[in-house]
């Protein structure tokens, strides 16, 4: 996509603006986003919003500052004039030259299969009707069901300095349904929230009254659950639910600002020893269709595999351009920006722990008293020091090996290198998970994964004498 | 784009309202500026101009949203036919109808947009993110900051509808945000300061700066606690944290939806005599301070605990007529983007009589809560049930003793409030996550927990 208004002559002109205080490199981004979201709620559906979302940004980079103008009225005029704030932003002393532009192909993509667009508003009404529906039907005890469908197409063209341009455009759609379960005085709450960087493909692979129906069972489950008990004590995730764990607590201290800045519990351990010989962990923006997929990162560099963890040794950082210079580090594509309105920074894609080799089954068989986490909820980690806390959404109490009641109100307290060190069993099994991460106030989509882990001793939170 | 060239806008959209149908716009024009610094130098700058426009059509008791950032003729008449569009897909809601036009709020627009904001050049910005970084430096223990940023805006909101809805108001915010980080022997603290204001002129630029460090500083040496049940004493950031959480569930919205903790609880004793909450979208000093809300009510103070007692809940026009009563002023409008919501505007506990110091002196043994983890992960909106990671100081002898980490505090909302024993004379707003002011403030007999005794 490029906006009619934009040729190569007004392109190389933004560019050269940009430069023209002396920066060492510049930057065009340019952003359309078509979204739609449609919701039910208490029976009713409600809030069908549609619109167009669109807007350019333009960065000039000179020793390691940047300068950063956008706006959104999207003429030849504005971007020019946004240019020259941001050349004024940073002044520099060199003389860097535009290149000549030239295509980049994505060499990865993520197409959607069916186009969004081939559900009109009736039809993303009847999703969501859907949803509720099957969540009502799971059992009388559920009072509330709250779902929404939204998709959201957005194409990208990005353009620097160094001759680079793309576009690519990507597609994400999403089902989520919350649904309140309650009996005598006990209120709890299930969720279910599928995604994909896919089109209404993810509606044949998550069914609207799947998704309805193991978010209400969820909520009802756990209207048996007990307080849960404190203290220090085996844990085992659940695969699918330890990834939100490695996404906050070793993810984001990999993070190479945060590195640069000292604010990593991981910095200069490069090559080190830190974790279990059985965890290994990656970051993978390739990953067809995926959640957080995507075909070049938001500054151009191609979507990669970042190996984060090799069996418990600490290697690659997950950069951005300006880190990777910084820290002397090769691009690994995690440049990401919410939109428009927001600088790239380094952040995670598809976040995944690797399946090792126990039986799943036998993993929470081994353990004689223990939490089993099937479903964490959010989560929160300081990286510096790597501490974290996690609310468990679904957690069993293991007694002698079996899962004996449900508990609510657990939380997971610890910090990500002691948590790495304390693994003792990774499965043959393996599933994903999508949410948004939130850093500096961005949120960006991403995925995460992990096979059933079992953790020697975390400190529980409880409720529980 | 003046707040006269985008009523002229919305005109032009409301100007075309059909019979039977209700049609409202709402404008927004923002103009941002944030610095960063680090190591003595910008990190970055960024300015920012965005503008767009959001239309609701109401039509049978349906209501569809369109939104747009392209503000041709073509473009805002193609988005009123989708919204238009968007109105008969959604199901009939009594609640659905248009706002009849109020007198607005009596604030005096000086108080909301600081001129000297325009006269704030693009250096000064740069000069106080870097006086911000520097005073944050000093301390033996200080190892640097993580975040050290001045930030403003100035932002032009307009509303008109068919209706006869016609209102604009200009605001500037200006803040100073810095994190800290401390360090000794190998472990990490980091903590916040900020200052905020309607422009550079009102910001404490060194105060902030004192705050971060003093406050990380105070962590270094945690080590998790033994588990007991002790007196808290909430800093005033935590406080607001926490009073996010009471505010969603004073949100008529929720009740209405059997989302709400305090559903059907007017009336009643929920805090003890002297606590009050407030919500006040007229204090020209809070963050969220706006003549209108989101669909162009005036704003007002409301009561929601006075001296304990629920007195009711906040409202928009939609839940007001599905409750038979009035607005309170709470539609919110975080964007163009989104049709208007339900939230608070400047919600506060009123600022009691003792202060932060006195009160921590008064406290023998207890657990001082500097930072709270996961709060809107590990509590329970509707049972207000919660168990979040903490950090902090004990409190020994009503001086500041140990650090403390890796610790959780457990209770519940409804314990919380009615536990609550003093109301610190401090109010500082979080302009952050909604504008939510908080207090110090001491909390009889909560849960804290930590690994040191506990025995797998």
């Amino acid at each position: 996509m490029t906006p009619p208004v934009l040729d190569d002559a007004d392109l190389h002109t933004i560019l050269a603006t940009a430069l023209s205080g002396g920066g060492q490199f510049a930057e065009l981004y340019v952003e359309q986003r078509r979204s739609r979201s449609v919701s039910v709620d208490d029976g009713r559906v409600e809030d069908l919003v549609t619109g167009l979302d669109r807007g350019g940004g333009v960065r000039v980079i000179a020793d390691g500052r940047t300068a950063y103008a956008f706006t959104n009225l999207l003429t030849g005029d504005a971007l020019v004039e946004a240019a020259r704030i941001a050349a004024a932003g940073v002044s520099g002393s060199h003389t860097a030259r535009v290149a000549d532009l030239r295509t980049v192909e994505p060499p990865y993509t993520h197409p959607a299969a069916k186009n969004p667009s081939g559900l009109d508003g009736s039809g993303m009404a009847d999703v969501v009707r859907r949803i509720d529906a099957s969540a009502r039907d799971v059992d009388g005890a559920v009072r509330q069901v709250g779902a929404t469908y939204g998709d959201i197409t957005q194409d990208v063209l990005l353009v620097n300095s160094e001759g680079h341009r793309h576009n690519e455009r990507r597609v994400r759609t999403r089902l989520t349904a919350r649904v309140v379960a309650s009996r005598d005085d006990v209120v709890q709450t299930g969720i279910e929230a599928p995604g994909a960087a896919a089109g209404l493909e993810l509606l044949d692979r998550h069914p609207p009254e799947d998704v309805g129906r193991r978010a209400a069972e969820r909520a009802v489950l756990m209207l048996d659950s007990r307080p849960a008990p404190a203290g220090e004590m085996t844990v085992v995730l659940a695969p699918g639910s330890g990834g939100v764990l490695f996404h906050e607590a070793c993810g984001h201290g990999m993070e190479a600002d945060i590195v640069a800045k000292g604010a990593s519990v991981y910095r200069g351990r490069q090559g080190e020893q830190i974790g279990s010989e059985l965890i290994s962990g990656v970051d993978d923006a390739t990953v067809a269709n995926a959640w957080g997929s995507y075909g070049f990162d938001d500054e151009g560099t191609p979507a990669q595999r970042t190996v984060l963890f090799d069996r418990g040794v600490c290697t690659d950082y997950l950069t951005d351009r300006l880190r990777a210079d910084e820290l002397g580090l090769p691009r690994s594509g995690n440049a990401r920006r919410q939109s428009y309105a927001h600088l790239p920074i380094p952040r995670m894609t598809n976040t995944y722990i690797l399946p090792g080799d126990d039986d799943p089954d036998e993993i929470a068989r081994s353990v004689q008293r223990g939490l089993f986490c099937e479903q964490l909820g959010g989560g929160q980690v300081d990286p510096a020091s790597g501490d974290f806390v996690f609310g468990v959404a679904v957690g069993w109490l293991i007694e002698d090996g079996q899962l004996t009641y449900p508990v609510r109100g657990a939380n997971l307290v610890g910090d990500g290198p002691s948590i790495l060190a304390r693994i003792e069993a990774v499965g043959t099994d393996f599933e994903v998970r999508e949410g948004i991460c939130g850093k500096d106030g961005q949120g960006v989509p991403a995925g995460l994964g992990n096979p059933t882990v079992r953790i020697g001793r975390i400190t529980v939170g409880g409720t529980a004498a | 784009m003046s707040a006269q060239e985008l009523l002229g806008l919305l005109d032009r959209v409301v100007g075309r309202a059909r019979a039977g149908e209700g049609v409202e716009a709402f404008g927004l024009d923002q103009t941002e500026t944030t610095v960063k610094a680090h190591g003595g130098e910008v990190e970055s700058l960024s300015s920012a101009r965005r503008r767009g426009i959001g239309i609701r059509v109401v039509r049978d008791q349906r209501v569809g949203y369109c939104f747009t950032v392209d503000l041709t003729d073509e473009a805002l008449d193609a988005a009123l036919d989708e919204a238009r569009d968007n109105a008969t897909v959604g199901s009939p809601d009594e609640g659905n109808v248009m706002p009849a036009p109020q007198p607005v709020a009596d604030l005096d627009p000086a108080q909301l947009f600081d001129a000297r904001v325009d006269d704030v050049t693009p250096q000064q910005k740069v000069d106080a993110a870097i006086a911000l970084e520097d005073a944050a430096r000093v301390g033996a223990d200080v190892t640097g900051t993580d975040t050290a940023q001045y930030g403003d805006s100035v932002r032009t909101a307009a509303i008109a509808s068919s209706t006869g809805v016609r209102s604009s108001y200009v605001r500037s915010d200006a803040f100073v945000l810095v994190e800290a980080l401390a360090g000794r022997n190998g472990s990490t603290t980091s903590a916040y300061g900020l200052s905020i204001g309607r422009s550079l002129a009102e910001l404490d630029i060194e105060g902030a700066a004192a705050e971060a460090v003093s406050r990380a500083t105070r962590l270094l040496g945690g080590t998790s606690p033994s588990s007991a049940r002790v007196p808290v004493v909430f800093d005033p950031f935590v406080t607001a944290s926490f009073l996010g959480l009471v505010a969603g569930g004073l949100t008529a919205e929720a009740v209405q939806r059997g989302r709400s903790l305090f559903a059907g609880k007017v009336g009643e004793q929920l805090a003890p005599e002297g606590v009050d909450l407030i919500d006040d979208g007229t204090l020209a000093d809070g963050p969220a301070a706006a003549p209108w809300d989101g669909e162009g009510t005036p704003t007002q103070r409301t009561g929601l605990l006075d001296d304990g007692v629920l007195q009711g809940y906040l409202h928009n026009v939609a839940s007001a007529t599905r409750d038979h009563t009035t607005s309170t002023g709470n539609a919110s409008r975080a964007s163009y983007s989104a049709p208007p919501g339900l939230s608070p505007t400047n919600f506060y506990v009123r600022p009691g009589m003792t202060p932060p110091s006195e009160l921590i002196a008064g406290v023998d043994l207890g657990f001082y809560c500097q930072q709270v983890m996961g709060l809107h992960s590990g509590a329970n909106p509707i049972s207000g049930d919660f168990s979040v990671g903490a950090a902090g100081v004990m409190i020994r002898g009503g001086e500041f003793a140990e650090a403390v980490r890796e610790a959780t505090i457990a209770g519940s909302i409804p314990q919380m409030l009615a536990q609550i024993v003093t109301v610190g004379s401090d109010l500082r707003f979080l302009p952050f996550g909604g504008a939510m002011g908080g207090t110090t403030l001491l909390v009889d007999g909560m849960t804290l927990a930590g690994g040191a005794s506990a025995d797998g």
